[in-house]
């Protein structure tokens, strides 16, 4: 299900398990069951998520706590949270 | 977990793709089982994500008294008149429907860890391999001289919120005009630092409106608090020379409280109020301490899995644990019981185990779209959870920023909330 985004260089080394777990993290705030004040990401695309966690990452995005979780995480971690927070339901 | 939501637990489990990968699910009293003690942001959110990560191969049992739980976060809000009381409460409903853990709505009493039993209040024991215990905190009533579970009526602590937090609002929409409203914060550690400093902001939005010319006076056994010049700033913008904060060096140690006059006696002077909010010290939620994972007021655990010291099959979460430089807030509560529910899973059931990660943000509410936040990343070191990086607002925001920072704040409650109790 992933072979075709996996082959995208920002999403090399993506591990699902990996993600489910990371994207505990994400989810005190994230949640399809609200857009108020913070974005919903469910089923969004990886490569989305990929680049904007890139661009928080790189300050180059404005959010203190985006920048922050952000900053704490390698290029396998990224990639492992956009595949995974894809595969969910919208 | 029921039979009828096993039932409908384990056809969605097989409806679902991922089942292949994962551990044949053994059933009834073959399954591992975990307990947990406390419905709040810690165990709600362990009991959850233990349940539904292991997509029913670990049999989850849910200890918490309340039917309806009322989050202690944004019950500043409330008070404030920003929140409806019932848009701050919450039912374990999901929980069981959607994820099969049995709640069981009962006290639990104490803890036999040789035969790793927890004794309910009905006299009922449940058994288990691992025992998760996010009770909270406790009151001590006897830290302030003059203080006891009676004065709490008088001079409401409001401090694990529900009913005591609708008294003290209607304390003040009652005060008289002109009227002192006292605040004597906890010493440190405590349940949200930000907490009574958010809650000074909340009355002087209400008394700004209401009873302009009242006073608020801050009797604070600290020298210094969290994001203390944020809130100073703010007071001195929104609501000038309503509020006055005076610090223990000033006042030199609180002496004693005594509800029947509404005093506050201290080195320097005795304060008399119309309202008053005296929250003291804290310890962890009893069963902590009878569990005998305590050292101390607090329970001491092991970074990387939130196991306490003490019992390796016992976990702490929470206010109640020693979490160094982590706040005592909802959000590390709800961050650690993921650690702790990733551990557990792996214990029992072999799923991979991943390094510990754990996250904060406090928001807080100075004024009508106002809001302020400071956050950290942390990792568990050796011996205590470490800082890795963190922010704090900024005193020089525009209205346009802070608005926006109260709206995340609401996207946040949204999002926690779900997160506990879908």
């Amino acid at each position: 299900m992933f072979q075709g985004l996996v082959a995208e260089p920002l999403l090399d080394g993506a591990d699902f398990d990996y993600g489910e777990y990371l994207s505990g993290q994400c989810l005190t705030c994230h949640q399809s069951s609200s857009d108020e004040g913070i974005p919903a990401i469910n089923g969004a695309e990886a490569l989305y998520i990929a680049k904007k966690l890139i661009l928080y990452k790189n300050k180059e995005l404005e959010n203190e706590v985006m920048q922050l979780v952000a900053s704490a995480l390698d290029k396998e971690q990224i990639a492992s949270l956009a595949i995974y927070f894809n595969s969910l339901e919208k | 977990m029921n039979n009828l939501s096993r039932r409908s637990f384990v056809s969605l489990a097989l409806a679902s793709t991922s089942l292949l990968a994962m551990p044949a699910i053994s059933t009834g009293s073959a399954r591992p089982k975990v307990v947990v003690v406390g419905g709040g942001a810690g165990g709600a959110t362990a009991a959850r994500y233990i349940a539904k990560d292991s997509k029913g191969a670990i049999d989850v049992t849910l200890i918490e008294a309340s039917k309806h739980y009322y989050t202690c976060f944004y019950s500043n809000l409330y008070l404030g008149g920003f929140r409806e009381y019932d848009s701050i409460g919450h039912s374990y409903d999901n929980l069981s429907a959607n994820h099969g853990v049995n709640v069981v709505h009962d006290w639990a009493i104490s803890v036999d860890s040789s035969a790793r039993k927890v004794r309910l209040g009905s006299g009922a024991t449940v058994s288990y391999d691992r025992l998760v215990l996010s009770p909270g905190i406790d009151i001590k009533y006897d830290s302030i001289d003059g203080y006891s579970v009676e004065a709490q009526t008088k001079m409401p602590h409001a401090w694990k919120s529900g009913t005591q937090v609708k008294v003290l609002r209607d304390q003040v929409l009652n005060m008289p005009k002109g009227g002192t409203f006292a605040m004597v914060p906890p010493p440190n550690p405590y349940r949200c630092p930000p907490g009574p400093y958010e809650r000074i902001s909340m009355v002087a939005h209400i008394l700004k409106e209401k009873n302009p010319t009242a006073k608020i006076v801050v009797i604070d056994p600290k020298n210094k608090f969290s994001k203390q010049g944020l809130f100073m700033a703010g007071w001195e913008k929104h609501y000038p020379g309503m509020v006055e904060w005076i610090d223990n060096d000033t006042h030199g140690g609180i002496k004693n409280v005594n509800p029947e006059t509404m005093e506050i006696e201290t080195d320097l002077d005795t304060f008399k109020a119309d309202v008053a909010c005296v929250v003291p010290a804290q310890r962890a939620g009893a069963i902590a301490m009878n569990a005998g994972v305590t050292d101390g007021d607090w329970s001491p655990i092991v970074p990387a899995s939130m196991q306490t010291k003490a019992d390796s099959n016992i976990y702490v979460l929470g206010d109640a644990s020693v979490a160094s430089a982590m706040p005592k807030s909802g959000f590390s509560a709800n961050s650690q019981a993921k650690v702790a529910a990733n551990h557990i899973r792996g214990e029992l059931t072999d799923s991979r185990v991943f390094p510990a990660k754990f996250s904060n943000t406090c928001w807080s509410l100075v004024a009508t779209n106002d809001g302020i936040k400071v956050g950290a990343n942390y990792k568990a070191g050796d011996e205590k959870i470490e800082v890795v990086d963190k922010f704090v607002s900024k005193t020089d925001e525009n209205n346009a920023k802070r608005k926006k920072t109260y709206e995340e704040s609401i996207g946040w409650y949204n999002g926690i909330t779900t997160d506990m109790f879908s």
